[in-house]
């Protein structure tokens, strides 16, 4: 490129700057308000905040929903992704479609779904209840609704991934006499699972994240059914701040990690943002 | 390994890749399906190994019929087009692979799969490249892996889908002729998928041409190139020139190509099959021609001819020699004779899509 004229560098240096402002005040200022107020009242009353029992099993919780959240999203998705890239059958756009509803959906939609479904006066109500089954206002609802808004994560970054890789090395392993069991184990895993790993980041962090479908279906009963983003909530409804940003703070963290570690993925695997180009390399 | 394939058919919706096909390939034999894209012999190597499977029809596989077996257990050997190579394992892991997924009973131990691989990456001279990947090798390099692999589990049939069509011609001539040596060493039966002609004519004992999901001829190379069954099958040949309406007249007069000239017909006449002088003969067929350019870089010098009322100019090879006598140039007037020429009627052309540039 040539050397840029005056009002190209002011074009370029007044968008930069613009950039960095919205940066500034829409993503770093937020940011260090949430721990600024977290220890508004000295570290000391912040971490009882935290080992505080509310906060803890908020925790507890939100990581054995997300531990339970994920796998069944990694099964799924790669179920998903292998009929769509390695079958053709009727109904298979219908089913890429569907796979995106919950990106669509309002998760507060989705709540109410699994309440229609689920709840005590939904189609499945009696039976559950009289089974003795808890579904609603308990743990495997808050799974449902983490499932739900997540499903799309790891079947979006395989497919698209399975498609540019293409099914020659399953061919060539079924002629040279491999059981699919370990076709899937031997070729089909390792050449997938950094978007696996991937995608598996990205539902892991909307797991710990979400609200909206969570709030509908958990019932909110503090030390029992609340998740971390619903205890941030609850405490601030309570002009409990110190407990509030410190619960956020924790969810801060967790995003934090999860930004450091996709990176690491990114530049480790170069799945992203190149997927798909490598395959003709010869 | 004999194969008898008895009228496959396979559909893709609309589009019928194949409208039965018949053919027996005898053990030990190198067979070409050649043919331009789209005319089923991809589908029809596909059906052949399992990985498709045929809407209609029989394959039989050493007289055993072998229609719906599981592709894992046909004992098939089959080379992609893009290699297919496991791009996670070493050269030495490729290799292996056909030989670690055998069932426990048959699987050779650590050493026996050891030496095989070894054995293998000799007969390929890759041996040096047993602890790299991939994607560190060439194209050749990794169709020669690709080879080695299939040949691992000792197929008794060797399929190959356009092996050579992603490499660039040096390379292709190379392995072409080194799959012959290959071919002859191990006598395992190969089918070859090209698009190539050269190549099928070179490599092949016997070549079956396939045209828009049927067979047109099926022959050893010599009788596909002095016999052409079919305009299409002279078209696809290449290297000719085709003559209708009035030209075909003059150059073919009633009776002399064996053919009746009252219906519509075209006629093909390849470069080197003609003569070519100076001056008209008094009583002869000559057919006057400007040189409109003329190569003399190659073997034969190759000569384009503008004639009256023809659509391409004429191609025409002669020797070096002959062009020292006639000390040709750009824009001489000649006459052109030819001394071969091979007539079909239109309604058997009528499958020819595009009559022109075949040269």
């Amino acid at each position: 490129m040539n050397a840029p004229s005056l009002s190209e560098r002011l074009v370029r240096i007044g968008l930069i700057a613009l950039a960095l402002l919205s940066v500034a005040v829409f993503l770093v200022l937020p940011l260090i308000t949430v721990f600024a107020q977290a220890f508004a009242e000295g570290g000391k009353l912040y971490v009882q905040a935290i080992r505080s029992d509310a906060v803890l099993t908020a925790l507890k919780l939100t990581l054995i929903v997300a531990a339970m959240a994920v796998p069944l999203n990694v099964v799924f998705g790669i179920a998903a992704s292998w009929a769509i890239t390695r079958f053709d059958f009727y109904g298979k756009q219908i089913l890429i479609t569907l796979i995106d509803i919950p990106l669509a959906v309002s998760p507060v939609v989705a709540g109410l779904m699994y309440i229609e479904v689920f709840g005590l006066h939904g189609w499945f109500g009696p039976w559950l209840a009289a089974h003795n089954i808890h579904i609603i206002f308990a743990m495997p609802g808050i799974v449902l609704a983490t499932v739900f808004v997540t499903f799309p994560f790891v079947a979006r970054e395989l497919i698209p991934f399975m498609q540019a890789q293409g099914s020659d090395e399953e061919e060539a392993a079924v002629v040279l006499g491999a059981h699919p069991l370990s076709i899937f184990w031997r070729i089909t895993l390792p050449n997938i699972k950094w978007a696996l790993l991937y995608g598996s980041i990205l539902a892991a962090s909307r797991s710990i994240g979400e609200f909206g479908a969570v709030s509908v279906l958990s019932g909110h009963i503090r030390g029992r059914t609340t998740t971390l983003p619903l205890e941030v909530e609850m405490a601030y409804n309570e002009y409990n701040f110190t407990a509030a940003f410190a619960a956020a703070s924790l969810l801060t963290f967790a995003a934090i990690i999860t930004l450091t570690v996709k990176k690491i993925l990114e530049s480790a695997s170069g799945i992203h943002p190149r997927a798909g180009q490598e395959k003709d390399a010869a | 390994m004999s194969i008898q394939i008895e009228n496959i058919r396979k559909n893709y919706g609309a589009f019928e890749a194949l409208k039965g096909i018949s053919l027996t390939i005898e053990s030990g034999e190198l067979i070409a399906l050649l043919g331009p894209s789209g005319c089923g012999k991809t589908t029809l190597l596909r059906s052949i190994a399992g990985l498709e499977s045929p809407d209609d029809g029989h394959i039989l596989l050493h007289g055993e019929e072998s229609t719906r077996t599981n592709a894992a257990r046909r004992g098939i050997g089959f080379v992609f087009q893009h290699y297919a190579l496991f791009r996670h394992m070493t050269i030495f892991e490729n290799v292996a692979f056909g030989l670690r997924v055998q069932p426990r009973a048959e699987r050779l131990g650590r050493k026996g799969i050891h030496d095989r691989v070894s054995e293998l990456l000799r007969l390929v001279q890759l041996e040096s490249y047993a602890r790299m990947y991939p994607e560190q090798l060439s194209g050749g390099q990794r169709q020669r892996v690709a080879l080695a692999r299939a040949l691992a589990v000792r197929p008794k049939v060797l399929l190959l889908d356009e092996p050579f069509s992603a490499l660039d011609a040096k390379v292709r001539k190379d392995l072409r002729t080194w799959l012959r040596r290959v071919h002859d060493e191990l006598h395992v039966t190969t089918i070859l998928v090209t698009h190539d002609q050269e190549e099928a004519l070179e490599v092949a004992d016997r070549v079956v041409i396939l045209n828009a999901g049927r067979m047109e001829q099926v022959g050893t190379p010599e009788e596909i190139y002095n016999h052409p069954a079919s305009p299409f099958v002279y078209n696809f040949l290449g290297n000719v020139n085709l003559f209708h309406g009035r030209l075909l007249a003059d150059l073919a007069p009633a009776g002399s190509a064996g053919q009746p000239q009252a219906a519509p017909s075209i006629g093909f006449v390849r470069p080197h099959e003609f003569e070519i002088a100076r001056t008209a003969v008094v009583g002869s067929q000559a057919l006057p021609a400007t040189v409109s350019r003329l190569n003399a870089a190659g073997p034969l010098v190759r000569l384009d001819l503008t004639v009256a009322d023809a659509a391409q100019p004429v191609v025409v090879e002669i020797s070096h020699a002959r062009l020292r006598e006639l000390s040709l140039r750009e824009g001489d007037q000649v006459y052109l004779t030819p001394t071969e020429i091979r007539v079909f009627s239109n309604t058997a052309a009528d499958d020819l899509v595009d009559f022109g540039s075949h040269i």
